[in-house]
């Protein structure tokens, strides 16, 4: 694990008792890579492009996505991540979210979202749920970004 | 404005009627006057042939005179010829003067005398004839005749004048009124021929005025019309506008409501995880050291802290389930309906199957009758007949056997689908409430959060149709949907 331990999470979550509850059951999983957590877009896409610890510069990253912000939609974060000329194109995007709209849903896989998952409101399939997407974080390979 | 011109209207026609009868008793009266006139002509005709016919009497009589007098005289024998053929011609020309003035009293009075003495006359001339054959000189007769024969002469034009003047009278009174009735039918054919024209114009004005206020009206129903159809349409759009608002806001309110619901459960159930630990110190504190915990923190740990997660838990989860209805009924109500031919009776069967378990366990009988086809959207039909059939199983009074009957009928262009059961029933005073989210009524013995209905009206709304409701409390209910027969496909929003 390893080549695991130097991915970043980066968690762009506004309600902080999600967050909270999210990293809870993510290293509950054992997931134990270090993780960001940012509650507004502006301030997560500086990081995610423009930190000089970001993952733009320097090394991989993971990041979990809620799609309803205070000062943008997710949608707007994934696009620019997943934009040709971005270096994070190939940055794992996971939407974890309280939408689930068929519509919604689908223009983010179309964005180039890797996992979309809506947040269980029953809080024990949310916490498996969680519990999972860490289980599934521990054994994924994150590619390194393009740095130019 | 409608009953002034309807008024208008029927004060044109009946004056058009009335032009119309004018000119039938017009041209009646052209025709009256016309024979009359006719009459009148015949008439005068007449009087001229009988005064014509007097004047030929008269004529004979003086040929039998003047023949009488010759034979008298010259006692050829010629003269007696021509007597006897005048003679004889008089009564033929009497007989026909009577029968041309036998309509005229005074007339045939005159006749009879004149026939009476133009007797006695002739017989005065045969004697004196008789008497010159017989050799003699005939003066004697003569002489006679001459005392007799003048006064009988005399009487015979006396008679044959009056008839002359009063056929001379006749003629003049009838000429008069002739002339008087060819004046008169003059005037009734102009009269007629005036009233053609001001019925004529008449018609012909009332006429282009009607056709005028035909066109003006068209012309105005056509404006309104199309306004009409653009306020139609305005007002739809609005309306579309207006819920998919509503459906939007419902949307949202769910997802944002949901998400502080989320931190509520999850912390409540991190909450709970940690009276683990809690408990097990406690037990742990008990057992080496009983002093130093006391009872009121035993029972916080034991007690209060497990029932208040306990009431957060289920009050967190009914939350979540009323948020998940509106989140549904708003999802529902933004489903695109797709309208087709659905056969009722197979789908209310499916239904029925699909209850069977649950009717066999409670022994109800469920009795289905046909239900008329209808083309709507398959899925809201079924989930409103599947809502109503599963409530009237819920709903049944525990000391009847249950008896559901599901029928369906065709009504004014609308199909009607009822269920009736012999349930609880509900009191007449909820019967509009049941409808509303998250309104129940009755004992609250069974679970379920008002949903039900709502999603019913929702739907059958939604589909053009109408639910209600008709029951008296323990008699049962009977759920009526009035579906429109065919749905209109509509472009339903997916935003």
């Amino acid at each position: 694990m390893s080549s695991h331990q130097t991915v970043n999470i980066v968690m762009i979550e506004d309600d902080e008792g999600h967050a909270r509850l999210i990293e809870k059951n993510i290293r509950r999983a054992g997931v134990n890579n270090p993780i960001r957590h940012f509650l507004e877009g502006t301030a997560a896409l500086h990081y995610l492009f423009d930190a000089p610890d970001g993952p733009a510069r320097n090394g991989p990253a993971l990041v979990l996505l809620d799609l309803n912000l205070p000062d943008m939609s997710g949608i707007d974060i994934l696009q620019r991540m997943k934009a040709s000329d971005s270096p994070l194109k190939r940055t794992p995007v996971v939407v974890l979210t309280t939408t689930d709209d068929k519509v919604e849903i689908e223009r983010c896989y179309d964005l180039g979202a890797n996992v979309y998952i809506t947040k269980p409101v029953n809080y024990e399939t949310f916490a498996q749920a969680i519990r999972q997407l860490g289980l599934f974080l521990s054994v994924i390979q994150v590619p390194e970004p393009e740095v130019d | 404005m409608m009953t002034r011109q309807r008024r208008a209207n029927r004060v044109i026609f009946l004056a058009v009627a009335a032009g119309f009868v004018m000119l039938a008793v017009a041209a009646v009266a052209v025709v009256w006057s016309f024979m009359r006139s006719q009459d009148y002509s015949d008439l005068v005709s007449h009087t001229i042939e009988v005064e014509a016919a007097v004047g030929d009497l008269n004529r004979l009589n003086e040929r039998v005179e003047v023949a009488r007098r010759g034979y008298l005289l010259e006692g050829d024998p010629r003269f007696l010829q021509t007597f006897e053929r005048t003679a004889a011609e008089i009564p033929l020309q009497i007989e026909r003067i009577a029968g041309l003035t036998a309509d005229n009293r005074s007339q045939v009075e005159r006749l009879i005398r004149f026939r009476n003495v133009t007797q006695q006359y002739l017989t005065l001339v045969r004697n004196s004839i008789a008497d010159k054959q017989a050799g003699g000189t005939g003066i004697s007769g003569a002489s006679l005749l001459d005392e007799e024969d003048i006064a009988v002469v005399q009487e015979l034009r006396d008679i044959s004048d009056a008839m002359a003047i009063e056929e001379r009278r006749l003629l003049v009174v009838r000429e008069a009124a002739a002339s008087r009735s060819v004046y008169l039918s003059t005037v009734v054919a102009i009269a007629a021929a005036i009233l053609l024209v001001v019925v004529a114009a008449g018609t012909i004005w009332a006429t282009r005025r009607t056709l005028r206020a035909l066109t003006t009206t068209g012309v105005q129903l056509q404006d309104l019309n199309d306004d009409l159809e653009s306020a139609v349409a305005e007002r739809t759009s609005e309306l579309q506008r207006a819920n998919a608002e509503i459906q939007r806001f419902a949307y949202i309110v769910s997802h944002d409501l949901r998400s502080p619901l989320v931190n509520v459960m999850g912390f409540t159930a991190e909450l709970d995880a940690a009276i683990k630990p809690l408990n097990a110190l406690i037990d742990k504190v008990e057992e080496v050291a009983p002093e130093i915990v006391s009872d009121e923190t035993k029972y916080a740990v034991r007690e209060d802290l497990p029932e208040a997660i306990g009431f957060i838990r289920t009050s967190t989860e009914k939350m979540d389930r009323l948020i998940n209805a509106i989140l549904r009924l708003s999802r529902e109500g933004r489903r695109v309906l797709a309208p087709e031919a659905v056969d009722m009776n197979a789908l209310v069967s499916g239904i029925v199957d699909s209850l069977q378990h649950r009717v066999d366990e409670l022994g109800v009988t469920v009795e289905t009758e046909p239900v008329p086809t209808v083309v709507s959207d398959r899925l809201a039909v079924e989930q409103i007949v599947s809502n109503l059939v599963e409530n009237a199983i819920k709903y049944l009074k525990r000391d009847r056997p249950g008896r559901i009957t599901i029928r369906g009928k065709k009504a004014n262009g609308r199909v009607l689908v009822e269920v009736e059961d012999n349930g609880r029933g509900i009191d007449p005073k909820d019967h509009e409430r049941i409808f509303d989210l998250f309104r129940r009524s009755g004992s609250q013995d069974q679970p379920g959060e008002g949903i039900g209905l709502a999603h019913v009206r929702a739907l059958a709304y939604r589909l053009g149709g109408t639910i209600t409701c008709e029951s008296v409390l323990d008699q049962g209910a009977i759920f009526r949907l009035s579906l429109p027969t065919a749905l209109a496909p509509q472009q339903g929003s997916n935003t």
